[in-house]
């Protein structure tokens, strides 16, 4: 059961599961938004045909060899980070990476392909691809303050930075980290909107305006990798907050309930919501989510 | 003859004659130079055993050079990248001029740094740090540039720690009755207990100067950046470790012996948190890649700081262990700047822009070496922030590791300026000409930056030495509790083991590296920066699309309350008060004889009116 071999097949699972997920995830996306501005919408499945579509393509020129490089950095934050992150709760399916890594390897591991992906799009030479790096890692250093707070938060409260220790003992005691440090929670959630950065934080690759960032003179295959990773690594986050404060999940249909729940926090505060500058949102994450974020310190220290 | 005393002969020697030398002709000089720095290392690591020590006599006062297993720790950075960097300054300094005053202070700084790390006695000690400072004074105004401005401030404040350091050896030797740092420590939990407050203050004063720690660290961006950059390579990799180096031993000799030692540690602690956050700001802010380095070095000492104040374990040896990765990561970056500045001749990133394809090589050393600094996985920067963060959590700093996250994750922003600035965006016309650096100055580069990854993996190589040091300090033994060749843990029995991380980091990126340009990297042909998409117009050579001013702006509005106060300019206001007194004093003491004459006889007049009241 522990040959190579076995563990690659599990690697191999996740990583599909996680894509389809993420991919379906989107796609209901698109959809819940497009019906909230009295739209019809594309059908939920429409973000597939988009990725076989750019999948089958070839392309045509290149900038040099970073470009190629971005691509393949944002994939490695994202598998990594899906196999640091317990997917389920019982140990047995799924394990990849659990115990190589904790919340702090956790935490770097996710900048790790933005800022790959960011020096993939700073060869394109595309100025606009530019600009939209420095507002993606401005409002990163920004989500990240009430992240952390909340992490730390969990690390002392329950003295262990290992993810699958926090699942276990959610499991033992039978309550959910999401009642017995409530505002851990809130400001991991409040931080989770920056990190997906939907609406009003989507100042990134704000299609309108920046011709999508980062994204842009991207095309073909390379869009195809960068729009899994970002639907796989959605699946990790999702998973991971699941994991944090919902007590994990023992079966796939229990976790999809639960991400799925924990999806429409950031997708129904953002379709109702317009867009922030940089500066404003990172002021945002600097105020009430870090005021939460030093209460669930607090909390966790005095209780 | 003692082997010590020969390593420091030949070093003395070997830099007179290196300077002697530039008649005879640049490559004597040359070799001169890398044989003076090369053979007493060697003769040094051959010879020299840890624990052994020389005692001698000068003029009646009672001297020791020794080593032991921490100061041999420190020894590995300043030799170490002392070789390396000597290869890369011989080829940096090429049709330079004045080399033989370059070398000269060049081979000083090392002697002196290992002189620092082998005195056992305090006269040693302080004369080695005046040789230290002195060199890297002269270094620091080599250039001509600002020598008013950055020169006098680099000296004025090394001469304030000198003072603070000179006062404490007199102290010293005044209750103790002798110069040896071992009696001296021995003693010191039976001083009174203003010494024992005293002493400390002063010695850490004199350390935190050479460590640019808030508010002493005014010096630091302006000389970090006015010094040649092969020097600047020692002068912020490891000339800055020998305040470090001062601090550990006054933290856990004598601050560990007395119960207020505790308060000066959450001090200096968080002084070295606000250093870090400060310094990481500012470095968002500079333009100019020497300030923005120079200013990152500060945040950097900034996270040693406080893993050494903490102390726990854990904490000393994030600490240590990223005092290593900073002599090796940053020493890499000053190496970087000074390739560019020499094929280039500017180091300003809204001057230079889109170097990668001419200079690819520097361009893998920087990228490694940026990895290294933001401390990401699977490189050696993360296994010190890692180490870090769970040493200030295990200990109770809740608020120090927000603040500690929050520098580190700033950084990136510098961290993706400096490559991008340099390396990415736009190619212009103005740099097409432009070539890579000569091997000399390319192969020191490629071997630091292979160190930053290995110790990635393999950090054991490194904590190895730095937990035999730790032992010499008192510290238990950590192998297996807290690290092991490639596994890092923390008090809580949390791991992160490294090596099947690095094999999952690498297969997954040739995964789909493959699966990006199967097929598609013959097919598609390269096309420059301007064969962009901007909205369906083609965008013509001669439109700048270049993106370089204000690359932070947003950021730097948002933090711009924080960054409204700077400490200069309390230095300066200090500075004019000061210089109004003088002023004032200067109308008394005018230099002319006349009024002089004048207080004279005032003043035999004021004692003839009251002679009956004074004398009765």
């Amino acid at each position: 059961m522990d040959s190579i071999w076995f563990k690659l097949l599990g690697v191999v699972v996740s990583f599909i599961v996680a894509f389809a997920v993420g991919m379906t995830y989107m796609g209901l996306n698109r959809k819940i938004t497009a019906r909230v501005q009295n739209r019809k919408g594309p059908p939920f499945y429409q973000n597939f045909i988009d990725a076989i579509k750019l999948g089958s393509k070839t392309t045509a020129i290149h900038h040099g060899v970073m470009q190629h490089f971005g691509p393949a950095f944002l994939m490695v934050s994202s598998v990594m980070s899906l196999m640091i992150i317990p997917i389920l709760n019982n140990g047995m399916w799924f394990s990849n990476l659990n115990f190589h890594g904790d919340l702090i390897f956790l935490l770097y591991i996710m900048v790790f392909g933005p800022l790959g992906m960011a020096l993939g799009a700073g060869q394109t030479g595309n100025p606009n691809s530019a600009i939209g790096v420095t507002r993606g890692l401005s409002q990163m250093v920004g989500f990240e303050i009430p992240w952390v707070m909340a992490l730390v938060a969990l690390m002392i409260q329950f003295h262990t930075t290992s993810i699958v220790d926090l699942i276990n003992i959610q499991v033992e005691s039978g309550t959910w980290l999401i009642f017995s440090s409530p505002f851990a929670f809130v400001a991991a959630v409040l931080a989770m909107l920056g990190m997906f950065r939907y609406s009003p934080f989507d100042i990134v690759g704000a299609p309108t305006e920046l011709a999508s960032g980062p994204m842009s003179e991207n095309g073909g295959k390379y869009l195809f990798t960068m729009m899994s990773s970002a639907s796989v690594f959605a699946f990790a986050k999702l998973t991971l907050y699941v994991d944090l404060f919902l007590g994990g999940a023992s079966n796939l249909i229990e976790l999809l309930i639960k991400t799925f729940v924990i999806y429409m926090i950031p997708v129904l505060y953002g379709v109702v919501s317009p867009r922030y500058r940089t500066e404003q949102s990172i002021r945002y994450f600097w105020g009430w989510p870090a005021f939460f974020g030093l209460l669930a310190i607090l909390y966790a220290v005095f209780f | 003859m003692e082997t010590i005393f020969l390593i420091f002969i030949l070093f003395l020697g070997g830099a007179i004659v290196t300077w002697m030398a530039g008649k005879l002709g640049n490559i004597v000089q040359d070799i001169l130079f890398l044989a003076t720095i090369i053979v007493p290392s060697y003769l040094f690591y051959a010879n020299v055993a840890t624990g052994y020590a020389v005692d001698f006599n000068v003029g009646g006062i009672e001297l020791s050079w020794g080593i032991n297993a921490f100061g041999w720790l420190f020894s590995l950075i300043v030799l170490g990248l002392g070789a390396v960097v000597s290869f890369y300054s011989v080829s940096f300094m090429k049709g330079k001029e004045r080399r033989g005053f370059f070398y000269f202070n060049f081979i000083l700084s090392v002697m002196s740094m290992l002189g620092i790390l082998m005195s056992q006695d305090l006269v040693s000690f302080f004369i080695f740090w005046e040789i230290m400072t002195w060199s890297s004074y002269l270094m620091v105004v080599y250039n001509g540039n600002d020598v008013q401005r950055i020169g006098i401030k680099y000296f004025v404040f090394s001469a304030i720690g000198a003072y603070a350091m000179l006062m404490a050896i007199v102290v010293i030797k005044s209750i103790t009755g002798s110069f040896m740092i071992e009696n001296f420590i021995s003693a010191y939990p039976s001083f009174s207990f203003d010494m024992q407050i005293l002493i400390p203050i002063l010695l850490l004063t004199g350390f935190g100067v050479k460590a640019a720690i808030m508010p002493l660290h005014v010096w630091a961006p302006g000389a970090y950046s006015n010094a040649p950059m092969a020097y600047t390579s020692i002068f912020s990799g490891s000339l800055s470790k020998m305040g470090i180096y001062g601090m550990v031993i006054v933290f856990t000799t004598m601050l560990s012996y007395v119960p207020e030692g505790i308060w000066f540690r959450e001090v200096i602690a968080w002084l070295g948190g606000f250093t870090a956050v400060f310094g990481t700001l500012w470095a968002i802010k500079q333009d100019d890649a020497k300030k923005l380095l120079a200013y990152s070095s500060v945040a950097q000492l900034g996270y040693i700081i406080v893993g050494v104040s903490i102390g726990t374990p854990l904490a000393m040896m994030a600490g240590l262990f990223l005092a290593v990765m900073h002599a090796v990561f940053k020493g890499t970056l000053f190496m970087v700047v000074g390739a560019i500045e020499r094929q280039t001749g500017t180091s300003n990133f809204t001057e230079v822009t889109g170097l990668i394809r001419k200079m690819p090589w520097t361009f893998v050393a920087a990228l490694i070496s940026i990895i290294a600094l933001a401390g990401i996985p699977p490189l050696g920067g993360f296994v010190g922030k890692w180490m870090l963060y769970e040493s200030l959590i295990t200990s109770d700093h809740y608020l120090l590791v927000i603040v500690i996250f929050f520098s580190s994750t700033a950084a990136f922003l510098y961290c993706y300026k400096f490559l991008f600035g340099f390396f990415l965006g736009q190619e212009e016309e103005e740099w097409a000409h432009v070539k890579e650096a000569p091997a000399l100055m390319v192969v020191p580069m490629m071997i630091l930056a292979g160190l930053s990854f290995l110790l990635g993996t393999y950090p054991g190589i490194v904590l190895k030495p730095i937990s035999e040091g730790m032992q010499v300090l008192g510290y238990g033994l950590t192998q297996g509790e807290l690290w092991d060749t490639s596994i890092i843990l923390n008090g809580w029995g949390n791991q992160v083991v490294l090596q099947p991380i690095l094999y999952a980091i690498i297969g997954i990126f040739v995964f789909f590296m493959v699966f990006v340009t199967l097929k598609g990297f013959k097919s598609t042909r390269y096309v420059t920066t301007k064969d962009i998409s901007s909205s369906g117009e083609v965008p013509l050579a001669h439109e700048n699309l270049t993106f370089s001013q204000n690359f932070f702006q947003p950021f730097l509005r948002a933090v711009e309350p924080a960054m409204r106060r700077q400490i200069d300019k309390y230095y300066n206001a200090i500075a004019n008060g000061l210089e109004s007194l003088f002023e004032f004093t200067r109308r008394i003491y005018t230099g002319n004889g006349q009024t002089y004459a004048i207080y004279v006889i005032v003043f035999v007049v004021i004692l003839l009116i009251f002679k009956d009241s004074i004398f009765g």
